[in-house]
């Protein structure tokens, strides 16, 4: 009985570890199908995690601040297609810009606001037992009984990766995003409208962002910590990286870099011996040497779509 | 004399080569111009605000000039070495977003070899020297990985630098500092030990803590104008740089290595980007504390930015980002968090980001000029 909670526990654990990690791969991976680099998805979440608790401070709902939430990531989503489809800026340096932003801005309102140095006071959060999700039915069953009691964020970053997946590969819009990221001179001549196709990918990219970094100042704390997104969207770059692109994929390498983490904490917490040894580093840094590895071909290899980081210039 | 300048400044020919000065300016200006709205916005003094934040920044004469001074040249050197680190893989085509990782891997070398025995009772002359020699070595190498896998296995160095990054943030934070590099417990220091005090740099500015950071790093710059402009190497790396876009046929075509050129030029930024990290071991901490507070490396990526891949420009921007950020603690005197100078450094980048805009309208603000004058000088006629 106790091993079985424990199993359900430590399953509960890895998705709300997993569902940031989800969102910012699945923000970068529809973004990066089109074509456009965003390495921004980590400053993108710190916005939509503070505006998210913002949102729900002020109103007293967090459905509220999540409407808070989106809205920022839309903006930002703006702001980097404006600087790389229309001005065919580089995506790297926008992207840079944009994190650099989010340190200084999101401090400054932080300390505004709040008149808090490094942490809000807590909001309402969809982690409160009455906002998730109960499943009790499945509470006693071994490995279900994970999904039991599971925040709306969690849920969401599941079902959106069947829902990218089918986008992407069976309607005629995902076709025409990949084309893009492949050879989007091909699919102008075929005419499709490139830019339009840019501009929905890089914003539905900021908005899953903006998703993953609300999952963690509304879903697992009730506030927001100055420190986030602590690297978060940086794993989720990873985790895109090491699912090759693909939603799926991406669902993987996120539950791997998620349990990498919880494994850790087990680890520390109960046995000891030889794997108390191993030191905390060397879990902490697992998601970024599995990804490396994946893109040198251990692990199988990861290839990135043909054009993507290159900015299109439509022939005139 | 245009031309003198224009040779020393830039070191090439191009048609609107003045924008290269012009839109950095005007994207610098343009930032704060947008700070006040933001300050404003906020009901806050924008005078104010910037009155204090240039009076305590070191740039200008005032009541604690000297301490302010000697505090912004110190972080101007550190913003420097990664701008540089930056901006040498940038000459090359090479987009090295690892300064941060270079950093923290020159900062732990520097403070191993600075309290590790056998090392720590060298004679300064010796022991300061070797310290920097193995730190960029330490810090180049790191770097070189990313080059390695770019060369020869196309890995992209946004990604592998981003993870590099990472790893060793954490193999340091999470490995060296709490485990086999941890001060004794009986000394009561968190992190590793104090560097030996003939790993300290010397100081060169009494009464201030200002040190011989900011010397090293303008030789440094000096070498690396020299290597860009008057070594083979130097060209060859300029060239990968122009025909990044064409897969660098061209220079591929007349006999460059690219691959060793670009593990050479990993290897310079990050030997470069070191620097900075044992800038701040050997000449503010003393030590590697148990949480570096980072951040330089991205910022040196901003500076290399504002300062368009240039040493001269880099040097510059590394100036007025380290003013900033001495004044910035004097800012809350208005009411104003801060962390107010990395939003204008932000701003900063986005409008570097989008130059091309920038220069667009540049270009059309001549053209109006130069048509009017034509018709004004027609209408004279």
């Amino acid at each position: 009985m106790n091993n079985m909670s424990l199993l359900n526990d430590s399953i509960a654990q890895t998705l709300d570890y997993a569902a940031p990690i989800l969102f910012a791969a699945l923000g970068g991976l529809i973004s990066e199908n089109a074509g456009v680099v965003n390495i921004a998805l980590e400053g993108m979440m710190r916005f939509a995690a503070f505006f998210g608790v913002w949102g729900a401070f002020v109103s007293g709902s967090p459905w509220i601040g999540l409407l808070w939430g989106i809205g920022i990531g839309i903006l930002l989503g703006i702001l980097h297609a404006y600087i790389t489809v229309n001005w065919a800026g580089n995506q790297i340096v926008s992207g840079v810009a944009i994190n650099v932003m989010a340190m200084g801005i999101v401090t400054y309102l932080l300390e505004l606001i709040f008149k808090t140095t490094g942490y809000s006071p807590p909001a309402p959060y969809f982690g409160a037992a009455a906002n998730k999700i109960h499943l009790i039915f499945l509470k006693n069953i071994p490995i279900l009984g994970g999904f039991a009691d599971l925040t709306i964020f969690v849920w969401f970053s599941l079902i959106l990766v069947v829902i990218l997946h089918f986008v992407l590969y069976y309607t005629v819009i995902g076709l025409r995003i990949r084309a893009v990221g492949e050879n989007p001179r091909a699919a102008e001549t075929l005419g499709v409208n490139v830019s339009k196709i840019k501009w929905f990918s890089v914003i539905f990219g900021s908005i899953f962002a903006a998703f993953g970094g609300m999952a963690l100042s509304l879903g697992t704390l009730s506030s927001f910590t100055n420190s986030m997104a602590m690297g978060k969207g940086f794993i989720g770059l990873a985790a895109m990286i090491f699912g090759k692109w693909t939603p799926f994929g991406a669902l993987g390498a996120a539950i791997i870099f998620a349990f990498a983490q919880v494994l850790q904490l087990l680890l520390q917490s109960t046995v000891s011996g030889f794997a108390k040894i191993i030191p905390l580093g060397f879990y902490l840094s697992l998601p970024y040497l599995l990804t490396l590895g994946a893109l040198i071909g251990f692990v199988g290899r990861a290839i990135a779509p043909a054009a993507d980081g290159i900015p299109y210039k439509k022939e005139s | 004399m245009k031309d003198v300048l224009k040779k020393v400044i830039f070191g090439r020919k191009e048609k609107h080569w003045w924008m290269n000065i012009l839109v950095p300016l005007i994207s610098i200006l343009l930032s704060f111009i947008l700070g006040a709205i933001l300050i404003k916005a906020t009901g806050r003094d924008p005078v104010v605000a910037y009155k204090l934040l240039f009076g305590n920044s070191g740039l200008f004469p005032g009541p604690y000039w000297k301490g302010h001074f000697a505090e912004m040249l110190i972080s101007s050197a550190m913003f420097i070495a990664t701008g540089l680190g930056f901006a040498v893989a940038a000459k090359g085509g090479l987009f090295n977003i690892g300064a941060e990782g270079h950093f923290i891997v020159g900062g732990i070398t520097a403070a191993y070899i600075g309290y590790a025995e056998p090392f720590a009772s060298l004679p300064k002359i010796i022991h300061l020297p070797f310290i920097f020699i193995c730190a960029m070595l330490m810090g180049g190498l790191w770097a070189a990985i990313a080059g390695y896998l770019k060369a020869k296995k196309g890995i992209h160095e946004v990604i592998s630098t981003i993870m590099l990054n990472w790893i060793a943030l954490y193999l340091i934070e999470g490995w060296l500092v709490i485990g086999p590099m941890k001060a004794a417990v009986e000394t009561g220091v968190s992190g590793t030990p104090y560097i030996s005090l003939s790993a300290k740099l010397p100081k060169i500015f009494p009464g201030t803590r200002l040190n011989i950071s900011i010397i090293i790093i303008i030789v440094v710059l000096c070498l690396v104008w020299y290597l860009f402009y008057k070594t083979t190497l130097g060209y060859e790396i300029r060239a990968m740089g122009h025909t990044l876009i064409f897969g660098m046929e061209a220079p591929k075509a007349s006999g460059v290595n690219i691959e060793r050129r670009t593990i050479q030029t990993m290897f310079i930024s990050g030997a470069i980007a070191a620097l900075g990290g044992v800038f701040m071991v050997l000449g503010v901490l003393s030590q590697y504390p148990p949480i570096f507070s980072g951040g330089y490396g991205f910022d040196g990526i901003a500076v290399a930015l504002i300062g368009q891949n240039e040493p001269i420009g880099v040097f510059l921007a590394g100036i007025l980002i380290g003013a900033l950020r001495t004044g910035a603690t004097s800012v809350q005197l208005a009411h104003v968090p801060k962390t107010f100078p990395s939003i204008i450094e932000g701003f900063a980048v986005v409008f570097i980001a989008l130059q091309a805009l920038v220069r667009y309208w540049l270009i059309k603000l001549t053209q109006l000029k130069k048509s009017s004058q034509v018709k004004t000088e027609g209408g004279a006629r």
